[in-house]
């Protein structure tokens, strides 16, 4: 071979070699220019749109833009991105078992040494919200949302047109269940496909069943999964989830995903009559599955029954904390926006989210359902936080793995918890 | 008078030679790097981290020996479940995904193939046979959703069947329909690559042998049981290798569809490889993913074996 040519392939091989090991070696994130932060969760449609305002306000007032990515899997999201050195700036969690790992890991950067001192976010949140972000008594997370998950949806012109009242307690709502089903209509909706809609079903009848001190032992590792109390609160809830009240069974209902279910009761073409899900039902209704529904007329909610009068009807709500993996400026301005009762004003306004910030006043919510909501929110005398987002671990889709079996073999409850509590001592 | 030399190239032989080896090295360097980086490594990484029990990081943390493998071949039901018959979890799953999805390819594929040769459309045909291979099987996940889903309204299949009178299935909500479901899905995706491999060697046998078996008086049937078969088996198993390797890889479409679910019915070993490593127990995963190779590598073996034999006689 001539000479040159010689020269020509070792140049080339040389610098596929260099370029390979310069690609791979860099372990330094990609820098991103000062003045642009990236905010990682797993909102999409509807929900996502509703945040995208509140950062859109924020580069207006401070010139900071916000790269928003959105990860629905944001577990498997993070830890990839940790791995690699590359994390974003913050992240908003929904589930506080995660961010709770992630702080004992020292993955995520103390918030009170980032500006949010305890008397500034005392004036914002209440304790409950407060503690639910603090690892080892620092704070790591704030919550920027929140959403009570102890609301029943209905149609109200279907209520009228049966002449049906919302019910308090559970005995008049297994009532309204079979009048409902003698008149030819499927009494109820499930999105049990995707298992965490059961585990809220669970959590709002085993607060109601045992109290919220057992609830929280329970999702804390404090208490077995084969305590008798949970066996029960799943037969209760079986009395209502079942081949009878639901619209296409129990197979139906494991074959449908969480927003086919709201599309169930409040599509073009409803064929059920009632929804159990949290207070995002009412945006992602309106927003994406009907936007001709109205709030009131016919499409509203009235909270979870109470079942063992002793336990009255305390609270079940979820949130998502924000989180920060670095410190600077940019991530620091950013932070006291999403806690100031400015942002929240902005998020609310646009119906997807209820604020657990003291600073966002009733009038600020635009529609009479998230009204209601944030009332509810505020009025609680008792509140806990979803149970299954503070498992640690693979439990969480364990747990909904498991109500999604007892739901299937009503028969072998007790056999499918003590398996489930087999794994669960593993990991607490 | 001198008899002329033959020119050389290179000087002496020797030197020759090594530059030869140099020049075939230096050819190879780039794909062996990016091999080496990319595979190789990534593969010592994996089969190394199966043996730790590791952590959020990866990192090579708490030595357990064969542990993992023990736990997840017994005392993991979601795994592999031998207390009753007949045996559940996912990696009796994924047997049900070989058997099934495999010999159905290769018998659609084949079955196609073999028909639309004789056809003047049929490059349409297969055109339109072969569009879903260019879908990714999530996309692939997100369709047959549509199609299975229980509610008339939306789902296709029981549009189909209430409109015929009869009750709507929820065929990814019942455990004994689930795993078919899919499977149904990813065979409709995955025909088109068989029946295009199939179909190119069909046209490979020369149809003077066709001719003189029909001359013979031998019906078409017989023709394709005892010439075209034999003639394509080398592309049949290649085509077999290939899809088996899809089968123990599948994850996209199931985690799309639904989640492992009812309960854990329709996990499968990548499945498990994906919660483990995501929570916490990169060990664990990286065992299920040495327990994949493992029964990934008999069958590659295999294959060039095969294809070294029949190099050797062609």
């Amino acid at each position: 071979m001539k000479r040159r040519s010689w020269l020509v392939l070792l140049a080339f091989v040389l610098s596929t070699v260099a370029a390979t090991f310069a690609a791979t070696a860099s372990s330094k994130p990609a820098a991103r220019s000062a003045g642009q932060i990236e905010v990682l969760s797993l909102w999409g449609g509807a929900e996502k749109d509703a945040f995208l305002k509140v950062t859109a306000a924020f580069t207006n007032k401070t010139g900071i833009k916000v790269q928003y990515t959105t990860a629905r899997d944001f577990v498997p999201a993070i830890r990839t991105r940790l791995a690699a050195g590359n994390p974003p700036e913050v992240a908003i969690i929904p589930r506080p078992g995660v961010l709770s790992d992630l702080a004992k890991q020292g993955a995520v950067k103390n918030l009170g040494s980032m500006g949010l001192t305890p008397s500034y976010v005392k004036a914002r949140y209440g304790p409950a919200w407060i503690s639910l972000g603090t690892v080892d008594g620092k704070l790591y997370g704030v919550a920027a949302k929140a959403n009570s998950k102890t609301t029943v949806w209905y149609r109200p012109d279907q209520f009228k047109k049966y002449k049906l009242k919302t019910p308090t307690t559970w005995a008049q709502l297994i009532a309204l269940t079979k009048t409902l089903k003698s008149k030819g209509q499927n009494p109820w909706a499930a999105g049990a496909k995707d298992s965490w809609t059961l585990t809220d079903w669970f959590e709002n009848v085993y607060l109601r069943t045992a109290g919220p001190t057992k609830y929280q032992q329970l999702f804390t590792g404090k208490l077995k999964f084969t305590d008798p109390s949970v066996g029960n609160a799943i037969r209760q809830m079986l009395q209502i989830l079942n081949n009878k009240y639901l619209v296409g069974g129990v197979q139906g209902a494991l074959g449908t995903a969480f927003t086919d279910g709201i599309g169930r009761v409040f599509g073009k073409k409803p064929s059920a009559q009632l929804y159990m899900e949290g207070g995002f039902v009412g945006g992602i209704a309106i927003g994406d599955t009907n936007t001709a529904l109205k709030p009131g007329k016919t499409i509203n909610w009235f909270p979870f029954p109470t079942i063992n009068k002793k336990w009255g009807n305390p609270l079940l709500g979820a949130g998502d904390l924000a989180a920060a993996f670095t410190d600077n400026a940019d991530v620091r301005s950013f932070l006291k926006y999403i806690s100031s009762g400015e942002a929240g004003k902005v998020w609310v306004s646009t119906g997807a989210i209820i604020s657990p910030n003291k600073q966002v006043t009733g009038s600020a919510y635009p529609n009479l359902l998230v009204r209601k909501e944030a009332a509810q929110v505020k009025t609680a005398k008792v509140f806990r936080f979803d149970g299954s987002d503070q498992l640690p671990g693979t439990l969480a889709d364990d747990w909904g793995a498991a109500l999604q079996n007892a739901m299937q073999k009503p028969g072998s409850i007790s056999s499918i918890l003590s398996t489930f509590q087999t794994k669960a001592a593993k990991e607490f | 008078m001198q008899v002329p030399q033959p020119k050389r190239r290179f000087g002496r032989s020797g030197e020759g030679r090594l530059r030869e080896r140099i020049e075939g090295v230096m050819f190879a360097a780039p794909a062996i790097i990016v091999l080496a980086l990319f595979v190789v490594y990534p593969a010592y990484y994996t089969i190394r981290l199966a043996f730790y029990q590791s952590d959020y990081l990866f990192a090579f943390t708490g030595w357990v020996g064969l542990d993992n493998f023990k736990d997840l071949l017994t005392n993991s039901p979601d795994f592999l479940d031998l207390s009753h018959f007949p045996p559940e979890g996912a990696l009796i799953n994924n047997v049900k995904w070989i058997i099934l999805y495999i010999s159905l390819c290769l018998v659609l594929g084949l079955g196609l193939a073999v028909l639309t040769i004789r056809v003047r459309y049929e490059r349409l045909v297969k055109s339109i046979i072969f569009v879903p291979m260019a879908i990714s099987a999530t996309a692939v996940g997100v369709i047959w959703l549509l199609v299975y889903s229980p509610d008339p309204n939306i789902g296709t299949l029981n549009a189909v069947i209430h409109g015929l009178g009869g009750n709507p299935v929820s065929w990814l909500g019942k455990p004994t329909t689930v795993n078919y479901a899919i499977i149904a899905a990813y065979v409709w995706a995955s025909t088109g690559f068989a029946m295009v491999v199939l179909s190119a060697a069909l046209k490979g046998i020369s149809t003077e042998i066709l001719e003189a078996a029909r001359v013979d008086g031998a019906g078409e049937w017989n023709i394709f049981r005892r010439i075209m078969l034999p003639m394509l088996s080398l592309p049949i198993s290649i085509v077999s290798v290939w899809l088996f390797i899809n089968v123990i890889k599948v994850f996209d479409i199931i985690y799309v569809m639904t989640s492992g679910g009812p309960g854990t019915s329709s996990r499968v070993i990548a499945y498990t490889m994906f919660t483990e490593t995501f929570n916490g127990h990169a060990g664990r995963g990286a065992a299920v993913a040495v327990i994949m190779l493992l029964l990934m590598l008999p069958v590659m073996v295999l294959n060039v074996k095969r294809f070294r034999s029949e190099r050797v006689v062609s």
